[in-house]
């Protein structure tokens, strides 16, 4: 199968600048900065039909295109790689395989937008990546493919690493740029949003790692290859599919945009372990509802898994087998985002804790059906919180409701889970 | 201007107004625990909930983050917004204390209403209460983290409104904690409000803790006295004793805050050595035989010395009332002096900056507020009027550039050093404002009012009256004590509220004070008569830029029932005056004391 962002990769290291450069790396950023404007780039960019690749799926040419042209004073891009949702990794393998796509990904990025001072906003616990990044960024700065007169362009272009001292909230934009600018990460209000008013009150892009890496190869062959590398008509391009969970071989996947659910499972992942059958998956990360067996056929695409009741996110699939109780899985990740909430506002500071409660409840077989009213409460109400922490941290439950609500009622009626002998 | 609906009522209002002001302008009042005017919209607490029926925005919004706009349909009372609303309550009471009844704040808090008014009164969650160490924060502000709803508002007016540092917002989730880094006193000078902004009972007075309900409180509108800038407070009383002062909201003045020493400042209403009682050479009186003996010893004194030989004089922080008094006493006395303050220096200083701002000139603190540059000039308004320190940040927050001329002094704000006026580019300025006090050269400021004519003055007095009492020295010739005394002729000196020093007292042979408190000139006086307290009385102040506000009385005079005997309370004789309320205010003995000389005159004594 092609792959696109894995195609340097090295058994067991890091890509070499050398190996990049002589594999084809940086020619997109030459031709870029020899024969293209600014506009042309993000046309191009907008042509691929290339979605983010961070969880909420706009497309990334788009989010380009608002900001204002003429405003002075300086505007920011920063890459978003603060990767902190369960069952996600994606851009951890990716960077400690290969920084240099990121590099060349952003400035070309920078160009489009007119940025001459981009942030990579690391996840703490990436040392390896930060390392790869730091360095990817002094080498393409020696070979005078950063810094200032790129390529003797004219165009300037800096890029910082900032590793965040750590909390899943950093990864919402504005809290993330609360977090970089020294301040508590708190979400900001929007109205007025990033790309009018951002980091120190610039226009400001956050982009995902491997929304930003993809750009390179865009730019280089074209948004019609870029599309048709997708295995549907309506998708565009490769994404990496992280797997976790009950299957043979849980691993990071460059696969095309739009592949079944069943056959990601049954192929690359080898199927479910043995002895285990499939009971559920989370199709995007731990804030997306649940699959079941019935959407073995979904294409992972953006808008298909939205039809379908949930969410592609990140394309971290975490895969649960026919012996997990899924009110204790539910109970485990609710946990995670109640212990993550930033504190800002009520349904999410006090309100995940009574999920928390009430799904403890229910899994140590106190729980009534009455508690299930008010779980259906709070998916509702958690909605009207300040960011969408609390909303994301209701989609598996939602999905817990939706496709396992007998489940909870044999945990209710048996006064203990079924799960456990 | 947009127009929209609410609850079927429509509603004009400004561009940029939240639905939630909106609402309130037509008197619909919707929950709000981190909104506040003064420090505006967070989002944080969800509880203004609100549902858009129909318009550019529809559903369930927080009507505190939402601009009005043309053609919105709003209603408070759908039942899903009422349902959200409910549910933030629910939220806020899983960690919130139910002990309402021992609770300090019980009676006047946002969320016991809120709680009661939304009808949460069963308990769905099943876990354990989540609770905090308490810090100690000094002698001023107790500190219960654990009724803590989170709604930020203490560390935005902490940090962002009042410029603090030593006091923020630590942890996240369900840990969030508002304290200091260590325990200690809280360092800013405004720290008092906290107390205000509050809408539970995690800050509290704690020179007031747990010693009356809101329902009980004696209370009215105030001004407080503690400088000239006249910021509007409610004092709090019970059982006679000054309980607190909590700070009320006037655009025009203090906004919605008060400085801390003018709120913690009810030590000298309570003194316990307060002149409570006439005295007469030594001996107690009552009021009636002290103004009587009062008359003989001017009769006697005008015949041992010739006429003039007594002054009255009153002082800059006696009110309106009392003051305009004076010069009718001194008239029927033929006093020799009539005089308002001690120093010729003051005298002179007052008299003519009241000149100066006297053409319309002065800039209240809202204009300070809303100056775009402000020069700080010969004064330091953190220790001479400390909300004027707040009001200057508060400009600077909005982008106004604030000058210092050359002066030793901190700000709650940035600001720029030059050498001179001249140096401040004034001209440039849309609404200028230069602060200074008496020590500024009124010639100077004079000339820069007559070269710019947006230029506006806020001269900081020394006392609560200053202003007021220095329009009447210009209209009745008053002079001052230190003028008065230089030849040598008087020989007695009525006080009215005068703080004379003992230096100016001792070649006077005679003294009589009116005063309230137990000044080195009552501790002289051969005859004293108790005054009212300002919370004892109505009256009025005039401020340093010549604006007349009343203060409502608050609280008979008397001993608080605190400093009685304890076998004496509850009294067995029933009398219609409280112990040690005899007191009267100033401007009624002055009035008693006119009418006994006038009826005297006309031979009815």
């Amino acid at each position: 199968m092609e792959q696109i962002l894995f195609q340097h990769n090295k058994p067991g290291r890091c890509v070499t600048f050398a190996e990049y450069q002589t594999e084809g790396g940086f020619t997109a950023l030459k031709k870029a900065l020899a024969a293209m404007t600014p506009d042309e780039v993000q046309q191009v960019v907008i042509d691929s039909g290339l979605r983010g690749r961070g969880g909420a799926g706009f497309p990334t040419g788009k989010k380009w295109s608002f900001v204002p042209r003429n405003l002075p004073g300086p505007r920011w891009l920063i890459c978003n790689c603060d990767e902190m949702e369960p069952g996600t990794y994606k851009d951890r393998i990716l960077l400690e395989a290969n920084p240099y796509s990121l590099i060349e990904g952003i400035t070309l990025a920078c160009y489009a937008i007119g940025v001459r001072h981009a942030f990579i906003f690391i996840r703490r616990g990436y040392e390896q990546a930060a390392a790869n990044l730091q360095r990817a960024i002094s080498e393409a700065a020696a070979a005078g493919l950063l810094g200032e007169n790129i390529l003797g362009s004219g165009f300037d272009c800096a890029i910082d690493v900032h590793v965040s001292a750590g909390r899943y909230i950093c990864g919402e934009e504005t809290a993330l740029m609360n977090a970089l600018e020294g301040k508590r990460a708190n979400p900001r209000a929007k109205p007025p949003f990033p790309a009018i008013k951002g980091l120190w009150g610039g226009p400001t892009v956050v982009n995902n790692v491997e929304s930003l890496a993809n750009i390179p190869y865009i730019i280089a062959n074209g948004p019609a290859w870029f599309k048709a590398t997708a295995a549907t008509p309506e998708a565009a391009g490769m994404k990496l599919f992280c797997i976790s969970g009950h299957v043979t071989h849980p691993a990071c996947f460059e696969l095309p945009l739009g592949m079944k659910l069943g056959d990601i499972i049954g192929g690359p992942c080898g199927g479910m372990r043995p002895g285990s059958s499939f009971k559920a998956c989370l199709p995007g990360g731990a804030s997306t509802p649940y699959f079941t067996a019935d959407h073995w056929n979904i294409p992972m695409d953006f808008d298909p898994v939205a039809k379908a009741g949930s969410r592609l996110g990140t394309g971290g699939i975490v895969v649960f087998d026919h012996k997990t109780c899924m009110v204790a899985a539910t109970l485990n990740l609710v946990r995670f985002y109640a212990r993550e909430s930033c504190g800002w506002c009520t349904p999410c500071r006090e309100g995940l804790p009574f999920v928390v409660n009430l799904l403890e409840t229910i899994e140590s077989g106190q729980g009534s059906d009455e508690h299930i009213e008010i779980l259906r409460e709070h998916i509702k109400y958690l909605n009207y919180a300040f960011c969408a922490l609390a909303p994301g941290a209701m989609g598996p439950v939602d999905g817990l409701l939706r496709h396992f609500e007998d489940e909870i009622r044999e945990h209710n009626r048996n006064g203990k889970c079924p799960c456990r002998s | 201007m947009p127009k929209l609906i609410i609850d079927d009522i429509t509603v004009e209002v400004a561009e940029g107004t939240t639905l939630l002001e909106a609402a309130q302008s037509v008197d619909i009042p919707i929950p709000h625990f981190c909104w506040h005017p003064a420090l505006g919209r967070a989002g944080a607490c969800r509880v203004c909930a609100v549902k858009l029926l129909d318009g550019p925005v529809k559903g369930i919004q927080m009507s505190c983050m939402l601009p009005a706009q043309e053609g919105m349909v709003v209603s408070t009372t759908d039942p899903e917004a009422v349902a959200m609303r409910r549910h933030v309550i629910e939220w806020l009471m899983i960690n919130h204390p139910h002990d309402c009844p021992v609770c300090d704040e019980g009676g006047e808090c946002q969320l016991q209403d809120y709680t009661i008014a939304g009808g949460h009164g069963i308990r769905r969650y099943s876990g354990k209460k989540r609770t905090h160490v308490n810090q100690y924060l000094g002698p001023y502000i107790e500190h219960e983290m654990n009724r803590c709803i989170q709604c930020y508002r203490c560390v935005r007016y902490y940090q962002e409104y009042a410029g603090g540092t030593d006091f923020g917002v630590m942890g996240s989730a369900g840990r969030v904690y508002f304290g200091r880094f260590q325990e200690g006193q809280l360092e800013s000078p405004f720290s008092g409000n906290l107390v205000d902004i509050c809408p539970t009972g995690v800050f509290t007075d704690k020179t007031a803790r747990f010693r009356a309900r809101y329902w009980d409180y004696d209370m009215a509108p105030s001004v407080c006295p503690g400088c000239s800038l006249g910021c509007n407070t409610t004092p709090v009383a019970r059982y006679r004793e000054l309980l607190k002062t909590v700070a009320r909201r006037n655009d025009a003045v203090n906004g919605w805050f008060i400085c801390d020493r003018g709120r913690f400042a009810n030590s000298a209403v309570n003194a316990p050595l307060r002149p409570r009682h006439a005295v007469v050479d030594s001996r107690e009186s009552c009021v009636e035989d002290a103004l009587d003996t009062l008359l003989l010893r001017i009769h006697a004194l005008g015949e041992l010395h010739g006429p003039g030989s007594i002054a009255v004089v009153g002082s800059s922080r006696m009110a309106q009332e009392a003051a305009e008094l004076l010069p009718q006493l001194a008239l029927r006395i033929a006093a020799g002096a009539l005089c308002y303050r001690t120093t010729r220096k003051e005298s002179t200083e007052t008299s003519s900056f009241v000149e100066l701002v006297h053409t319309g000139s002065s800039a209240s603190q809202q204009d300070v507020r809303k100056s775009d540059c402000i020069v700080v000039y010969g004064c330091d308004p953190l220790n001479e009027a400390p909300m004027m320190a707040m009001a200057i940040r508060q400009a600077w927050r909005s982008g106004a550039t604030v000058y210092v001329i050359e002066h030793k002094i901190t700000l709650p704000c940035e600001f720029t050093l030059r050498a001179t006026l001249d140096d401040v580019p004034l001209a440039e300025a849309e609404r200028p404002v230069i602060i200074c006090n008496l020590s500024a050269e009124t010639d100077q400021l004079d000339k820069l009012l007559e070269g710019h004519s947006r230029l506006k003055i806020a001269p900081l007095f020394p006392a609560a009256n200053s202003f007021g009492t220095a329009l009447l020295m210009r209209e009745h010739g008053a002079i001052s004590l230190e003028e008065a005394l230089a030849d040598g002729e008087i020989k007695g000196i009525i006080s009215i509220e005068a703080d004379i020093p003992a230096a100016l007292l001792g070649k006077i042979p005679f003294v009589a004070a009116l005063d309230w408190q137990a000044t080195a000139t009552v501790q002289a006086a051969q005859i004293v008569i108790p005054t009212t307290a300002w919370v004892e009385m109505n009256g009025s102040y005039i401020n340093y830029e010549g604006r007349a506000q009343h203060f409502s009385k608050v609280m008979n005079p008397g001993v608080p029932v605190k400093g009685l005997d304890p076998a004496g309370h509850p009294p067995h004789i029933h009398r219609s005056t409280a112990t040690g309320g005899e007191a009267l205010p100033a401007r009624q003995l002055l009035a008693r004391l006119i009418k006994l000389l006038d009826d005297g005159n006309r031979g009815l004594s």
